[in-house]
């Protein structure tokens, strides 16, 4: 069943990615030539075959000690915020988050 | 002094033994750079003053009388999706485009543990997503041996490099292809290890369960000098998925291959999608392989249709979650002037990624959804299975798979605009990264018709990869006994 581009509007919603009207119409066009052709996965009797989620079986977390990096490889501040485009002090800067004045809804709840 | 025909061995071998310094290459590699790059734009950036320091550490100790790693003075490049110090890596994207990396890669460390010499980083499709490197957000890269040809890609700056005699190596990532496929185009020889064989620490995450590093340059031999250095340490405790495999490589290539065996399959080379050229090539390098001992025998991979349809569930289900990362808040790049965090985020990302960085995210976050996930993704891993054990299958009657690396050769710029028509040439070496083995593109000589560049393609089980090597090098010996291999382009001779 084929996408409409309402449902492509709601994927680029939630992928975070603010398309244009004509970007929509070509993802539109493209996400339904794509999805054709991932066809043969969904003509598998698939039954009683397992899954591989990673060449690597048997995968576990590695957790490091609770203490800074003895090889110094842990980033200083001043590194870990180089590459923000806005930083403030010791700091990244963001927009609202709920994007609301807290003023304006001062007494509103 | 001059690059041209020289190899990674005789430039390692010829620093240490002092017939030429570190500093004389390092030069002669960025006058090969600055000859070359107005025609075919292999770098994003070139690092001349990281190259010429190294260069005088290397010598400065090779004067104190200390002893020189096994890459000493050899100039290499890095794909652009690989950090490093002193330099930008911008995986060639709008996204990253001032990004400096803060830390260096474990892959590219122990190449410079082992007195390599940092040119600089290349260019390459956007986030490695592409297989001609005109997704680039920067320029497209041109193929050295026709300027108006794709040097394929991703990894098409580090293939294209070594082709034109800039550096005689280069590390890649490989996700579906992206070492080989540019490397077959090129008419240089490209290595995707084993999973696990060489750490992602550092390395731009594509497909976290996909993506390997591995090594380009002219001859096989060059290649297994690059695995040594790679592999040395061990297992990189930096990366969970790092194995140890500390081989010693170059020792393994002249061990005797006869009696070894390697798989055709012949509905493949048969593949309607193959040019002439391609099936051509794919008869020398069988003679070759037959001439140097090596039986022939026939395998099947009986689900390898169905490679390309798991690879881009997997593939783009992967990237959207590895790309989620790129808000614009910590690094990369940030709209100006939004209102609120969620504007600012779907804002930098709509105008931080190129279209097809935005394709494969879309396709990815629609694929993950709830209520689709279980029609696409869960029985992409079930295939999964099914593509791993025709491997295993296959691989108890042969020593490695031969098979095309492309049905053609290097196209021309624009002739391949579909996305999804682009996808299906992946079709020979995805499923290599699906079962997470080794493989390697050989050159076997020139299209008669094109003059390309023409590639053998042979795939190994995992954690084979010195024999791999060995079976590789047999063939480059056959096709030089054969005269069929004249592919430098600067004027030497290969090895």
């Amino acid at each position: 069943m084929a996408l409409t581009k309402d449902d492509v509007r709601g994927i680029a919603d939630y992928a975070r990615i603010a398309l244009t009207e004509q970007e929509l119409d070509q993802m539109h066009a493209y996400l339904n030539e794509a999805i054709q052709m991932l066809e043969p996965i969904r003509q598998y009797d698939l039954d009683g075959v397992e899954p591989t989620f990673h060449p690597i079986g048997g995968l576990r977390n590695v957790m490091a000690d609770d203490q800074p990096d003895a090889n110094g490889r842990a980033l200083g501040v001043d590194e870990v915020l180089r590459n923000a485009a806005v930083r403030q002090g010791r700091l990244f800067c963001v927009p609202s988050i709920l994007g609301v004045c807290l003023e304006e809804n001062d007494g509103a709840s | 002094m001059h690059l041209d025909g020289l190899s990674a061995a005789q430039i390692a071998a010829g620093v240490a033994a002092g017939e030429f310094s570190a500093t004389e290459v390092a030069r002669a590699s960025l006058d090969a750079i600055a000859s070359n790059e107005p025609r075919v734009q292999a770098f994003l950036q070139v690092s001349a003053d990281l190259a010429l320091e190294a260069a005088a550490r290397i010598d400065a100790r090779r004067a104190a009388k200390q002893e020189l790693g096994v890459l000493a003075g050899v100039p290499v490049a890095f794909k652009d999706n690989m950090n490093l110090v002193g330099t930008r890596t911008t995986c060639a994207s709008r996204m990253l485009g001032g990004y400096e990396s803060t830390y260096t890669a474990t892959c590219v460390r122990r190449l410079l543990d082992a007195d390599a010499i940092p040119m600089g980083k290349t260019n390459m499709d956007e986030f490695a997503f592409g297989s001609s490197t005109e997704s680039s957000a920067f320029y497209p890269t041109r193929n050295p041996w026709d300027a108006s040809r794709v040097p394929g890609g991703s990894s098409g700056g580090s293939a294209a490099a070594v082709a034109s005699g800039e550096v005689p190596l280069s590390l890649g990532s490989d996700t579906g292809g992206s070492i080989r496929q540019p490397a077959a185009f090129c008419g240089v020889v490209g290595m995707k290890p084993t999973y696990g064989v060489v750490s992602r620490y550092g390395v731009v995450a594509f497909g976290s369960s996909l993506d390997q590093v591995g090594p380009l340059g002219r001859t096989v031999s060059d290649v297994a000098l690059a695995m040594n250095a790679l592999v040395a340490d061990g297992r990189d405790k930096l990366d969970s998925t790092s194995q140890d495999f500390r081989v010693n490589f170059l020792s393994q290539l002249d061990k005797l291959v006869e009696g070894m065996r390697v798989g055709v399959i012949p509905r493949l080379m048969e593949h309607q999608s193959l040019s002439v050229e391609v099936r051509q090539g794919m008869e020398v390098a069988q003679r070759a392989l037959g001439e140097q001992g090596i039986e022939l025998v026939e395998v099947e991979l009986p689900n390898m249709a169905s490679a390309i349809a798991a690879y881009y569930v997997i593939g783009p289900a992967e990237a959207f979650s590895n790309l989620a990362r790129f808000d614009g808040v910590r690094f990369g790049y940030r709209e100006p002037g939004c209102a609120t965090l969620a504007e600012q985020t779907a804002l930098s990302r709509a105008h931080g990624f190129g279209a097809e960085a935005k394709r494969r995210q879309m396709l990815g976050a629609y694929l993950l959804a709830s209520g689709v996930y279980q029609t696409y993704y869960y029985p992409a891993q079930q295939v999964r299975t099914l593509i791993t054990d025709d491997y295993r299958a296959a691989f108890e009657r042969c020593d490695a798979i031969l098979l095309p690396v492309t049905p053609t050769v290097a196209w021309h710029f624009g002739e391949v605009s579909d996305p999804t028509q682009m996808y299906a040439a992946d079709l020979f070496t995805i499923s290599c990264n699906i079962a997470g083995n080794c493989g390697i593109s050989v050159p076997v000589g020139l299209g008669a018709d094109s003059g390309m560049p023409l590639a053998a393609q042979l795939q190994g089980p995992a954690f084979f990869d010195h024999k791999l090597l060995r079976i590789a090098h047999a063939l480059e010996r056959g096709l030089a006994s054969n005269g069929d291999t004249p592919l430098c382009l600067s004027g030497g001779e290969r090895a």
